[in-house]
């Protein structure tokens, strides 16, 4: 059995670790609200550019916007969202294997990896994979230049003819104790015709040069929301991970007390067994 | 002279502005105004500086580039990245100035001519509107 000071100790590094995790849940918690704002501040910007590319799409030829091409798919991408930090749970593991069994599935030697966040990075490297991009330790300081800065080099990868359609495995944010996991087509983009009330508007410089200076735009904040979904998503895992982790040290605290308090018990009945049964023979 | 009200939209930020009496913008074929009962459509606009006169003052904003839409009683300006002149981090965009100049004069094979170009523009256009 252990001794007193080794419950008292283990005691205490419980209680030190229980500490730190109801703080980080308290940093998580305020992190996804702020994810969630910024979500909401993009909301009236895609609203107004999908707006207008609606509008504008019905009345061009499509085939001059390159990011709408649809080819014989050879060669695929993939857009891998994961976190740079653990202790979220299964939020790492979840997410590459989903992208590690879809890659498989279409032949790992005939995708390219654009990894997101340090675990996704560091499990497939690991597994050899043909990483062509990583961006990592950005999601300190989130903003929309790294979508724009990875917006760019996703598009140059498809322009270019390197691979035929680009996917994004992402964690779709549902609310705090769900989420998604979810893999999209990003590009070549689709729009669907939508009915559109035509209006006597001017276009300037012309509606095709318009639409393909927006395009490229709107697939700009498309990935800002699919980082914005994957942050959400991490920190409300990360959340729920350390809310399970305080509990349980929690609950650990209590039956090492328990344990402690008959230790305790235990070690005054010996003493005075001791002490009575040294009385009595002294009587004798 | 009549004033209108303006909106700039970005994906992080939207910001009012009431009683403007005249917008310059930078469209992709040179900079235009816009004034009340301009006619109402939809303009590209192209990297450079934007200029929003009110009834007291003038302000300046650097701009990454979007579009503008206008309408019959408000301007909507929506903009990828925007920066009022007094709010542009001068440090950051030289550093960007001197790493896309550097990328310039030390050409690697593996190197996006246009894009470096656009950084280079972008970069430039910031510390020119930053000392409006």
């Amino acid at each position: 059995m252990a001794s007193l000071k080794d419950i008292r100790d283990r005691i205490k590094s419980v209680k030190s670790i229980q500490k730190v995790t109801s703080a980080m849940k308290m940093v998580a918690a305020a992190k996804v609200r702020k994810a969630q704002e910024k979500m909401e501040q993009a909301r009236p910007y895609t609203h107004a550019l999908e707006d207008v590319i609606h509008h504008i799409l019905p009345d061009i030829d499509r085939s001059i916007l390159d990011l709408l091409e649809v080819r014989k798919i050879k060669r695929k991408a993939y857009v891998v969202v994961s976190a740079d930090r653990g202790l979220a749970g299964a939020f790492n593991t979840n997410i590459t294997k989903v992208a590690q069994k879809e890659i498989d599935e279409f032949g790992k030697d005939n995708v390219d990896l654009f990894c997101i966040g340090k675990k996704a990075r560091d499990f497939f490297k690991r597994r050899n994979y043909n990483i062509i991009e990583s961006h990592i330790e950005f999601w300190n300081d989130l903003d929309y230049d790294s979508a724009m800065m990875i917006g760019r080099s996703i598009v140059d990868h498809f322009t270019s003819g390197k691979v035929d359609e680009i996917h994004v495995v992402y964690n779709y944010f549902i609310n705090l104790a769900q989420q998604e996991i979810k893999s999209e087509v990003l590009l070549p983009l689709v729009y669907d015709d939508k009915e559109v009330v035509s209006t006597d508007r001017l276009y300037e410089p012309s509606k095709e040069k318009l639409v393909s200076s927006l395009v490229p735009r709107h697939l700009n904040i498309q990935i800002w929301k699919y980082l914005l979904e994957s942050y959400a998503s991490e920190q409300a895992a990360r959340m729920l991970a350390m809310e399970n982790a305080t509990t349980n040290a929690g609950d650990m605290i209590k039956s090492l007390t328990l344990e402690f308090n008959k230790a305790r018990q235990a070690a005054i009945t010996t003493e005075m067994l001791e002490i009575v049964s040294g009385a009595e023979a002294l009587k004798e | 002279m009549e004033a209108f009200s303006v909106e700039i939209v970005t994906p992080i930020k939207i910001l009012n502005q009431e009683s403007v009496k005249y917008i310059r913008c930078p469209g992709i074929d040179g900079s235009f105004g816009i004034m009340k009962k301009h006619r109402e459509g939809v303009f590209a606009l192209d990297i450079g500086e934007i200029k929003i006169e009110t009834n007291s003052e003038t302000e300046w904003y650097s701009t990454s580039g979007g579009f503008v839409e206008i309408g019959s009683d408000k301007v909507e300006l929506l903009l990828e990245s925007v920066e009022k002149s007094n709010e542009i981090d001068v440090k950051r965009a030289t550093e960007a100035l001197e790493r896309a100049k550097n990328r310039k004069s030390n050409p690697q094979e593996k190197i996006d001519s246009t894009r470096l170009e656009a950084s280079l523009t972008r970069a430039m256009n910031r510390l020119r509107v930053s000392k409006k």
